[in-house]
């Protein structure tokens, strides 16, 4: 196998478990990758995130195809999308429960939440279906603009230069949807919703 | 009916008769069709010690329930027979268009008996089935013969033939099925060969009729779906064919090299699917209904054909030590020709240039001389010289002169391109095959180094038994329905159970499904205790350090065979096997 430094392996697998742990993904879903000069190390098709092995990362091209994208994860082609069309250096997919429910009712979220209105303002959601160029398209087109995107029913792609931060941006986005869940439930049992003065 | 058309067709080439038979509804259901089709009627016609060129021997091509439905890869067609060269039970499969016009005449299969004193084709229209003369066609090449068949009879019609090596009764000559289709393995064209059959001829206009089209159509969407998700059959097959295995494989280091002496072949990349797509590529071409179009089309400079598949690029690439893909192509395009097995073919001259390297043989076959590959290919297809003694296959050639530690065979079939040594289930595979060195019996590549549906640790035996048994199961179910293995990278007896319910109206679940394939699997495995092929014979060549003998044990108990490889008295009864357990009990087997 095309040779995979030792410390992408190690960063991969430290993000990806805590994905995991956070419930973000199920057992063999989301994924993972960095991006280095023209290659892209990412997490193998169907691969368990929640324990990562070396040999479930792979190297594949940035500006061409190679044999192993067989073996890598479904959304290789999104990823590498994102790396071609914006400056970012790591990428994160997951399927975070409240994130993927709020994108059957809206076609953006906007955070209530201050932290997450602050850093995300809005967060495009897309469509497509998995592993399509359409999709692909539409989410390095999102994420030219915003830090991360929603895929309809599907999941959330955040993108940054460092690793940590596409952590940030994807457990922020899952966070402000939780927020908007339940605040949305405690107005139907009728709370009265109070706008911070100071926003 | 549903699903089938209920009817084969009975051909005695020894008296020139043909005739029609129904085909009974508990057989339909229990082996489906193709490969199900071909272990039954060979048993319940042949002796299964029979020498496979004599007039006994039966040929079977049959198509399944799912053939010539919307379903994607239903084209295809199996050919069962025993095998010259392993001496066993032995079916192919083979894409194109053949088997959608087989299905299309209206028949179910094709069981062909005898021999013929002159060359004849078979010549089927929807009802008209009729024996041809062909002594015009005895002598061409599959492209020639094809040429002319068009030429007399029209481009309606699709065509199995032989070319010289099936004629001469090479022992692993293959079927041409159409254009770049091939039934390869096995040598299922010498024994077309050795009945005077060179060719068939087939059209027919009639539909498969489906049980429940709302239900089929709306499966129907839900697997083009999958297949567009799925990265080995929507990006690596489509986009490089099965080329896009030859890096992977060497990556890994399990790419024979040099007749299996190494794994790694230095220069893989230039025979590489990336350079194939780089260099010669032209365009990409399927069977019927295929989205996955996995054909490739190349061009040189003086020809533009079909192929090289990943089995060729290995067998004829790294196995001779060729680093040039444009020989390759020449070499397979050769063989096509000829009607040859490219992988036992490139395995047996392997066999041939280690005998020569150690001074064993008179001919010196230096890796990767071209020139002397070709030479001996046609050499073998015609009987000539050192190539006569090559068409016998690598492992009675090497038997003969007393070195047959140097064939890479399993009950004589040559084995394909994955070096065991460094994938345990597949070497299991390998081991247990009912076809021999085989990876289409149980294609573990898929779990130990793809990764589909999941990776397994390619050096752990634990619980490879228990998933070799069951992906022999599936593989035979899928070789009876019949469709393409390539759609086992995204679906398995759940989809399987449902189209079959939706095509045929009957009542398959997911269990009966895998036991139909359990059925046909064991009844092949009964044959070939039959024909001789017995416990001893599973095991690999003494080359490869991998121990399979744990790992066998507990397969015959996953199985429920006894110690000695023999399926149980319960085995056989559970699966509804009541007439071959009886015959096989007069064997004096059980
Ligand atoms: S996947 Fe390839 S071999 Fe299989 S049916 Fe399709 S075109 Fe033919």
């Amino acid at each position: 196998m095309p040779l995979v430094p030792k410390e992408v392996y190690e960063e991969l697998k430290d993000y990806c478990s805590r994905l995991a742990q956070r419930g973000y993904v199920t057992a063999h879903g989301g994924n993972a990758s960095i991006k280095a000069g023209n290659l892209m190390w990412i997490t193998r098709h169907a691969s368990s995130l929640e324990k990562l092995r070396f040999e479930d990362v792979i190297q594949v091209y940035l500006d061409k195809p190679s044999s192993f994208d067989a073996l890598s994860s479904t959304e290789t082609i999104v990823h590498r999308q994102i790396y071609l069309e914006t400056p970012n250096l790591a990428v994160l997919h997951a399927h975070p429960p409240n994130s993927v429910a709020l994108s059957f009712f809206m076609n953006e979220i906007i955070p209530l939440d201050t932290e997450g209105y602050y850093v995300l303002r809005k967060i495009p959601v897309v469509e497509g279906s998995p592993g399509s160029l359409e999709l692909a398209k539409n989410v390095a087109e999102a994420l030219k603009t915003h830090y991360a995107v929603v895929v309809r029913g599907h999941g959330v792609f955040s993108a940054a230069k460092y690793m940590d931060t596409a952590y940030q941006y994807l457990c922020m986005v899952e966070h402000s949807a939780k927020i908007i869940i339940l605040t949305k439930n405690l107005e139907k049992a009728g709370f009265k919703f109070i706008q911070p003065k100071k926003f | 009916m549903y699903g089938w058309n209920g009817k084969i067709l009975v051909v005695d080439l020894s008296n020139k008769t043909l005739k029609t038979l129904t085909i009974n509804e508990n057989v339909l259901s229990e082996y489906m069709g193709g490969r199900g089709f071909g272990v039954k009627f060979l048993w319940e016609l042949t002796n299964p010690t029979i020498d496979a060129y004599s007039a006994d021997n039966v040929l079977v091509f049959a198509v399944g329930p799912l053939t010539s439905t919307l379903i994607p890869t239903t084209g295809r067609f199996t050919v069962t027979a025993k095998s010259p060269l392993t001496g066993g039970i032995f079916y192919s499969s083979c894409g194109g268009f053949f088997g959608f016009k087989l299905k299309n005449s209206g028949l179910d299969a094709l069981v062909i008996k005898g021999r013929c004193e002159k060359p004849v084709y078979l010549q089927i229209d929807d009802e008209t089935f009729q024996l041809k003369d062909a002594t015009h066609l005895w002598g061409k090449t599959t492209k020639e013969t094809i040429k002319i068949l068009e030429e007399d009879l029209g481009k309606d019609y699709s065509f199995a033939c032989i070319g010289p090596a099936g004629e001469n009764l090479v022992r692993f000559a293959c079927i041409r099925g159409g254009d770049g289709n091939f039934a390869g393995r096995g040598g299922l064209g010498a024994v077309m060969g050795s009945k005077k059959l060179k060719a068939i001829a087939v059209k027919g206009t009639r539909k498969t009729k489906i049980a429940d089209e709302k239900s089929l159509t709306e499966l129907m969407k839900k697997i083009r779906v999958r297949i567009s998700w799925n990265p080995v059959l929507s990006k690596a097959l489509a986009y490089y064919g099965t080329s896009a295995l030859v890096n992977i494989i060497n990556e890994h280091e399990i790419l024979p090299t040099k007749n299996f002496q190494l794994s790694r072949f230095k220069d893989a990349e230039k025979i590489s699917g990336e350079a194939l797509r780089e260099k010669i590529f032209v365009g990409r071409k399927s069977c019927y209904n295929c989205p996955v179009a996995c054909k490739r089309v190349v061009k040189l400079e003086n020809m533009k054909v079909e192929g090289p598949e990943f089995e060729t690029l290995g067998s004829f690439g790294s196995m001779l030590m060729v680093n040039s893909l444009e020989a390759i192509v020449e070499i397979n395009q050769l063989c096509n020709e000829l009607g040859l097995d490219t992988i036992s073919t490139g395995g047996t001259i392997a066999c041939a240039m280690e005998l020569s390297e150690k001074n064993v043989l008179d001919e010196k076959i230096g890796w990767g001389d071209v020139e002397k590959i070709k030479k001996l290919i046609v050499d073998i297809a015609y009987r000539k010289g050192l190539g006569d003694k090559l068409a016998e296959g690598s492992k009675i050639f090497s038997e003969r002169i007393g070195f047959s530690d140097v064939s890479m065979q399993v009950k004589g079939l040559e084995l394909p391109m994955y070096h065991p040594d460094g994938v345990l289930g597949q070497a299991l595979a390998y081991t247990t095959s009912n076809r021999g060195g085989c990876h289409l019996n149980a294609y573990l590549i898929s779990v130990e180094i793809l990764g589909y549906p999941y990776l397994m640790d390619r050096f752990s035996p634990v619980n490879k038994p228990n998933i070799v048994a069951y992906l022999q199961n599936l593989a035979a179910v899928m070789d009876s329905m019949v469709i393409c293995k390539f759609l086992g990278f995204e679906f398995d007896e759940e989809t399987f159970a449902k189209l079959l319910v939706a095509v045929t109206g009957k009542p398959y679940t997911q269990e009966s499904v895998v036991a139909a394939g359990e059925r046909i699997w064991n009844l092949e495995r009964v044959f070939n205790f039959k024909a001789g092929l017995k416990g001893e014979e599973d095991k690999l060549p003494s080359r490869f350090k991998v121990d399979v003998k744990p790992m066998l044990k507990e397969y015959y108990e996953v199985r429920g065979w006894k110690p000695d490889g023999f399926p149980s008295k319960n085995k056989l009864k559970n699966l509804g096997l009541k007439v071959e357990e009886d015959a096989v009990g007069s064997q004096g087997s059980l």
